[in-house]
């Protein structure tokens, strides 16, 4: 699943403001950003409810299945005959929604979220941050806390010195470390964490 | 006597930090340098420390090394990849600087540059095994430098950080990554601090324990909220509240703290608030002076 956060109503007119005068379709996303309540139809209702009071031209809103994940544009009109009459698209979606619309619709399309990990979902616990898509995958040895995503310094040999009674010094959030600590001791592996790991081979995401 | 020869001397170390200025000039530094110079063993330059954007540690540790005194420049991983990290050791060699201390690095958010990109391409462990490479005339991917380096590397640990488990687990793999010595977050909690100490003990590596005199108690509070990896127990900041003569107190506290894990720890680290112009005062107060 990908996490994403919605953008303040204040970026996303700033960003209209390129486009003055032109028609404008919200449009969500089916599959993650409706799971996790920023792209689903109230969001996307929302949004074009907002615009409309600030004086822009909004069609009525829409859905697509999967905005990463379609035939063609012709079967997204089909889907949504709204998408052809609109000149920008507003898209509540991941990046990866945004820029395939973006590609295949010949119009504007913008983004109406930021996009920011992969998560979970836990029954309605939305769990982010579970993988930053590094390229050379080893959550298998963290116990499945991956310590590239889910620590702020990416630190694979352990703590920094600002993990405290279990807390990260980064915003409110555990330390993925002490998680990864106990999980492992706690089923006799703290030997998975011996030798000194190198650091991530970016080439490998090329 | 270079620094990594006073480390084997079994001598009780000192060591004071030093902060690169905000701006171009180095004169006021240098000059806080000079009045205590003839106390300590080296002087630690920091690097961007809280993530507060500085001068680079490289040029007062090179204008320190020319007045022949020893420095230990504080490398983070926070800023740099591992191509900016090796170029700077080269550079800092090349320079007169010989220790270094590698450390982490405080999140960005922690500064005055809160959006800035976190690195993080090595951490601490791995930046070790980097000066340790340079030390054997390689790189990090095995490519032969000009001449080998003769880097005395360092690393940082929170003595009073908890559960100490994984703390250990990062500081044991630095041990492994040929740290040479050890200088700690500030100590306020004593028993914590000889906890920590008794634990590593058989490890045989030098720990200089850090200390920050403390200012008001306001300042320690501040410090409680705002500075990763530091703890000041309520009991010290109601000792400050109560203080007439608040600075002289947080010199006796420090001095007080001093004696109570000199015992447990091969030298003391000054990192005092504000400038060094009492770290004279407080080693009188320690006895060690």
């Amino acid at each position: 699943m990908i996490i994403t956060r919605p953008k303040s109503i204040e970026e996303i007119l700033k960003t209209l403001e390129l486009f003055p005068g032109l028609r404008i379709c919200v449009v969500g996303c089916g599959i993650c950003a409706r799971k996790i309540q920023t792209g689903g139809e109230m969001e996307v209702s929302r949004t074009a409810l907002e615009l409309r009071s600030c004086g822009l031209d909004v069609l009525d809103a829409g859905m697509v299945k999967h905005a990463c994940n379609t035939e063609s544009w012709d079967a997204l009109v089909e889907e949504n005959p709204a998408l052809a009459q609109a000149d920008v698209l507003l898209v509540l979606s991941c990046g990866a929604g945004v820029s395939l619309l973006g590609r295949i619709s010949g119009k504007p399309t913008l983004s109406g979220l930021d996009t920011t990990s992969l998560g979970g979902a836990l029954k309605d616990d939305i769990l982010e941050g579970m993988c930053s898509m590094c390229g050379e995958c080893n959550v298998g040895i963290y116990a499945g806390l991956c310590p590239k995503s889910s620590c702020p310094k990416s630190q694979v040999n352990g703590p920094c010195g600002g993990s405290h009674d279990g807390d990260c010094e980064v915003g409110e959030r555990e330390c993925i470390w002490v998680k990864i600590f106990d999980a492992l001791d706690s089923r006799d592996m703290l030997y998975l964490l011996d030798g000194i790991r190198p650091p991530v081979s970016h080439d490998r995401r090329l | 006597m270079g620094f990594a020869e006073v480390l084997g001397s079994g001598k009780f170390i000192v060591t004071a930090e030093i902060i690169p200025p905000k701006g171009t000039d180095v004169s006021g530094v240098l000059a806080e340098v000079s009045q205590f110079r003839d106390l300590v063993d080296a002087v630690n330059v920091t690097d961007n420390q809280r993530a507060v954007m500085r001068m680079s540690p490289l040029v007062l540790c090179h204008e320190l090394a020319k007045t022949g005194l020893e420095t230990i420049m504080h490398l983070t991983c926070r800023d740099r990849n591992r191509i900016a990290l090796q170029s700077d050791l080269l550079a800092a060699y090349a320079m007169g600087i010989r220790n270094i201390l590698a450390m982490t690095g405080d999140y960005p958010t922690m500064g005055d540059h809160a959006s800035s990109k976190p690195v993080f391409d090595l951490d601490s462990v791995q930046l070790l095994q980097v000066i340790e490479k340079m030390n054997r005339g390689y790189d990090y991917q095995d490519n032969p430098i000009d001449g080998p380096t003769t880097f005395c590397a360092g690393a940082v640990a929170n003595p009073g950080t908890r559960p100490l488990g994984p703390q250990l687990l990062k500081l044991n793999k630095k041990i492994s990554a040929k740290a040479r010595f050890i200088q700690t977050q500030a100590v306020f909690d004593a028993t914590l601090f000889n906890e920590f100490a008794d634990t590593i003990k058989h490890k045989g590596i030098p720990v200089i324990a850090g200390i920050i005199p403390l200012r008001s108690a306001s300042s320690a509070r501040f410090m409680n909220e705002k500075i990763a990896g530091v703890t000041i127990p309520d009991d010290t900041i109601k000792r400050m509240e109560l203080a007439v003569d608040p600075v002289t107190e947080g010199l006796e506290i420090a001095a007080e703290m001093i004696d109570e894990i000199k015992p447990n720890c091969q030298g003391i680290h000054i990192m005092p608030i504000g400038g060094n112009g009492d770290t004279r005062r407080m080693l009188e107060m320690s006895c060690l002076k």
